[in-house]
């Protein structure tokens, strides 16, 4: 099992800073996921860790050992590209044997190695095919193949799944995720789709402009999101942001006044002093649809639009407070333009000051 | 607008749009059998020397004409074959059309590698020079290439015939671009397995791009084959010239024969016609890919 | 990536090494002592003295240059515009064909490209033969007595240039089908629901989406053409051929009949000098002008 260690790394081309004095711990055998937008450094650093970007400043280790000046080959990384990046001209068996292949490898050991690889990933039926006759499916678990033979310490995937269609993507995040199970490898994932970071990850890194924003394992994210990039970046739908003002605090609570003078009271996890105006946030599946002049009922407004998913539902909803998405599980009888009340569920919410940070 | 001209409207509208699909037609048709019958004036010229060929030389010179033998022979090919230098020619163009095109294939996707994907002091600088020796024409040259040779004493050696040849431009270019679009992924992914930059070339860069090596050495033995101006004047001794310029040195003592000399002019142009029967689609290819590049 | 600078420049050193001691020998080497050898008065073998621009002036009042000249750029006229043209016509008539019927055509044109230029040269000395070349059946009539073409000193270049056309069509022709075949088939559909007829649809979108083509037809076909001597050279054999001389032809005959090297480098550098000015020229002016459209 093996460890991953970043001190101080900075990534700077030319006039940009790409990412700025980060460090960052990966425990052995963890599945850690580096999640952002385009453009927030996640591939960057992934490719920094593998070699393949020099670090302008600070230190990567693998398992205790400096490898900042190490070539990739010998980092003992292997990496499954977005593009899988398998050579064409090559049979499945030479695509995954190359790496063997370019050491000087025995025939022989070659082929050991690659059957090895290949009956653990149920490709023996196809190692005498080219990649232009492989499913979506079929080439990513070639080049995982590719990566399992070199038996590196640390796996690394730069976005392996945008490339495939909804339905298969669905079917090669279950894949992955026992393949993690079943090799207990350190492996660390790039992208941009917080559904995958959400299901295959231990921890989940969140970037924003190359820092780190928050890291935590996936529920700590979505329950306790340390500031608004994060909490809008998890989940989806995403969570609806309402101005408010703050009308007092005590032991851990604060009143939070929304335009429409509704008043909600929620925990909060700092001291004070609180600014007067804040964010609060809160996540549509935690409202509750009850009657408009209902006792529960914090909001009223008037939906604008339904959206019907078959196993929940989805409302727009417009409210004195700001417009608002409400989810709701199964299929509700609601139509555009009726009336209704939202009960909220002011103990999951979230309040966040103007700097963006949660309170 | 009263009901009657308003019905009226739509069936004029279908009249005249048949009318010019009558007119488009008419066009159309006059193309095609205008394009078949110029093609038919096109292939004639060497249809006709090859029709001579099989002729004997006493139905050759005889007046009326004769669309096909009316005595088929070889005997101008026997002539050919057994009469003159031929085969020294064919020798000395197989020899010099294959070296040139071998060594031009090899160094062009060397070099083309290395300006493509290695970085190295006066890199832009060789560039440039590629692109300008496009503007220098072989012609210009001639002269002193002539003294060149002359003064490594390799006049009227096949290698003073291959030598000027090997100065092909194109074909560096071509393969720096196709090297170019290899995506970034697989060298990376190459260079993780450990592949240095000798294992790239072989065993990535190049197999990919096999097409385009075809292609090249197609075009490049082409065209050494056909090579006439330089041949021309590095070699004087009839033993030692290529098949292009050797034809050309045909002359009968006793006055002109000419379904022999054009016998040895079909043997001459038999192989470049062959490659490109046979391989027209890599021949039209590479054609394309050298023109874009003068684009 | 992470390998050192000086393995990376050894490495390129090996890559470039053939290329480098080629070009360096047989291009930059000799282009520069062609620039040095203009300005001395050298024979072919051997050195000679500087004589600065000298070389020069005799050519600029040596009769028998400019006839070299103007009879270049009166071949090119003759071969570079019916060449395009032509071009043209047959892509657009061959683009119409479809199948085997295409590839036979398409060959019937192209094939005549392939073959050497002394292959091109015999049969055509042999259709013109003047005793019993084919031809002469459609020109004996128009002249009254069998013609020999390339002894009447003004046939001579129309006639070069009209076999060169026929040697090198199929060039045209290929690229101009390559054009042809980039523009979408919905644009033209567009076109006849808006009601254009075939003539419109030629002028208003295959010319103006071919000019790409068409100019890099011209100015291949430009520079090709100044290089000529070949097909000259072998249509003058046997006969005194200074009227009909060509500036390559010019040259050679400078450095290897008169042995002149200096005066025929000068030549050299002139036709060298033309060709790159003319071609940056051409070029230009034609990209500006599709463009403009």
């Amino acid at each position: 099992m093996h460890s991953v260690e970043l001190r101080n790394v900075s990534k700077r081309y030319g006039a940009v800073q790409a990412i700025s004095d980060l460090s960052l711990s990966v425990a052995p055998g963890s599945f850690t996921a580096l999640l952002g937008p385009s453009g927030c450094g996640k591939s960057t650093l992934l490719r920094m860790i593998a070699g393949l970007e020099e670090i302008t400043a600070g230190q990567c280790f693998i398992d205790d050992v400096d490898v900042t000046l190490t070539p990739p080959a010998k980092r003992r990384i292997a990496m499954v590209f977005q593009s899988y990046a398998l050579y064409p001209h090559m049979t499945v068996r030479q695509n995954i044997a190359f790496s063997l292949s370019l050491a000087g490898q025995s025939r022989k050991a070659q082929d050991e190695q690659t059957g090895k690889v290949a009956k653990l990933l149920q490709l023996e039926a196809l190692l005498d095919r080219r990649p232009a006759q492989l499913s979506g499916g079929q080439r990513q678990r070639v080049a995982i193949g590719r990566a399992l033979v070199r038996d590196p310490a640390v796996f690394l995937f730069d976005e392996p799944l945008s490339n495939l269609d909804a339905m298969l993507r669905g079917q090669m995040r279950v894949e992955l995720a026992k393949l993690h199970q079943d090799l207990g490898a350190t492996m660390i994932y790039v992208t941009h789709d917080q559904v995958e970071a959400m299901t295959l990850a231990d921890r989940i890194v969140v970037l924003d402009k190359g820092r780190i924003s928050q890291i935590g394992s996936p529920l700590e994210l979505y329950n306790s999101p340390a500031n608004k990039f994060v909490a809008s970046f998890i989940g989806s739908p995403g969570m609806n942001f309402l101005p408010v003002t703050i009308a007092g605090a005590a032991s851990g609570r604060a009143k939070a006044k929304l335009a429409g003078g509704a008043m909600i009271e929620t925990p909060v996890r700092s001291v004070g002093p609180f600014p007067p105006d804040a964010e609060l946030g809160i996540r549509p599946e935690h409202f509750a649809l009850v009657a408009p002049d209902a006792p529960g009922s914090a909001l009223t407004g008037a939906i604008s639009l339904v959206e019907h998913l078959g196993n929940s539902t989805i409302l727009h909803v417009d409210t004195p407070a700001g417009p608002l998405i409400v989810e709701g599980e199964g299929n509700l009888a609601a139509k555009a333009g009726e009336n209704v009340g939202l009960a909220v569920d002011s103990d999951r919410a979230q309040l966040f000051g103007p700097d963006g940070n949660a309170l | 607008m009263s009901a009657a001209a308003a019905n009226a409207r739509p069936a004029a509208d279908a009249a005249r749009r048949l009318n010019r699909l009558r007119a488009f037609d008419s066009v159309g048709l006059f193309m095609t059998v205008g394009t078949l019958a110029l093609a038919v004036l096109w292939a004639f010229p060497l249809y006709w020397a090859l029709v001579t060929t099989f002729k004997p030389e006493s139905e050759v010179v005889k007046a009326g004409l004769q669309l096909w033998p009316e005595h088929f022979t070889l005997e101008n090919y026997g002539h050919a074959l057994f009469d003159t230098e031929i085969g020294h020619w064919y020798v000395n163009s197989l020899v010099t059309s294959g070296a040139t095109t071998l060594i031009v294939v090899f160094m062009a996707a060397g070099a083309g590698y290395a300006i493509s994907q290695l970085n190295f002091p006066g890199r832009r600088l060789f560039w440039w020079t590629i692109l300008a020796s496009f503007m220098v024409p072989f012609q210009a040259l001639i002269v002193n290439q002539f003294v060149l040779m002359s003064q490594l004493h390799l006049i009227n050696t096949l290698t003073a015939v291959v030598a000027p040849q090997l100065i092909a431009p194109v074909a560096v270019i071509i393969y720096k671009q196709f090297f170019d679009s290899v995506p970034r992924d697989f060298r990376e992914a190459a260079v993780i397995d450990g592949a240095g930059e000798f294992q790239l070339f072989f065993r990535v860069y190049l197999p990919m791009n096999w097409g385009v090596t075809t292609a090249l050495a197609i075009i490049v033995f082409i065209g050494a084959w056909n090579n006439f101006l330089w041949p021309f004047l590095a070699v004087t001794e009839q033993e030692k010239m290529n098949v292009t310029v050797g034809i050309t040195q045909v002359f009968d003592a006793f006055g002109v024969k000419y379904a022999r000399e054009l016998a040895v002019s079909m043997l001459a142009a038999l192989p470049v016609a062959a490659i490109y029967l046979i391989f027209q689609r890599r021949v039209t290819q590479a054609i394309m890919l050298t023109a874009g590049i003068k684009g | 990536m992470l390998t050192s600078r000086r393995n990376e420049i050894v490495t390129a050193s090996v890559f470039m090494a053939p290329f480098v001691l080629i070009y360096g020998a047989f291009f930059v080497y000799p282009t520069l002592k062609m620039v040095e050898l203009s300005f001395t008065n050298a024979p072919l073998i051997g050195d000679g003295a500087w004589v600065g621009v000298k070389n020069f002036s005799r050519l600029w009042s040596d009769r028998l240059f400019s006839v070299a000249v103007w009879n270049t750029a009166y071949f090119v006229v003759l071969s570079v515009i019916p060449s395009t043209v032509l071009g043209l016509i047959v892509a657009l008539g061959v683009n119409r064909l479809k199948g085997w019927l295409q590839s036979v055509t398409l060959a019937a044109f192209f094939l005549p490209y392939i073959l050497p230029v002394s292959v091109v040269y015999r049969i055509w000395n042999w259709i013109f033969d003047k005793d019993f070349g084919v031809a002469q059946y459609a020109l004996a009539p128009l002249a009254g007595e069998p013609l020999a073409i390339f002894r009447i000193i003004p046939l001579f270049i129309p006639a070069a240039a009209f076999i060169t056309t026929w040697w090198l069509l199929g060039f045209n022709v290929l690229l101009f089908i390559a054009g042809l075949r980039n523009i979408s088939s919905e644009i033209y559909e567009a076109a006849e629901l808006d009601g254009a007829g075939k003539w419109a649809q030629f002028r208003r979108i295959t010319w103006p989406l071919i000019w790409p083509v068409t100019a890099l037809v011209l100015t291949i076909q430009l520079i090709l053409q100044l290089k000529i001597f070949d097909q000259v050279y072998l249509f003058s054999i046997g006969r005194a051929s200074n009227a009909t001389m060509v500036m390559v032809q010019y040259i050679y005959r400078e450095a290897f009949v008169q042995n002149h090297g200096g005066a025929a480098a000068a030549a050299s550098m002139v036709l060298f000098l033309v060709i790159v000015v003319l071609s940056i020229l051409q070029f230009q002016v034609l990209r500006a002008g599709g463009s403009g459209r």
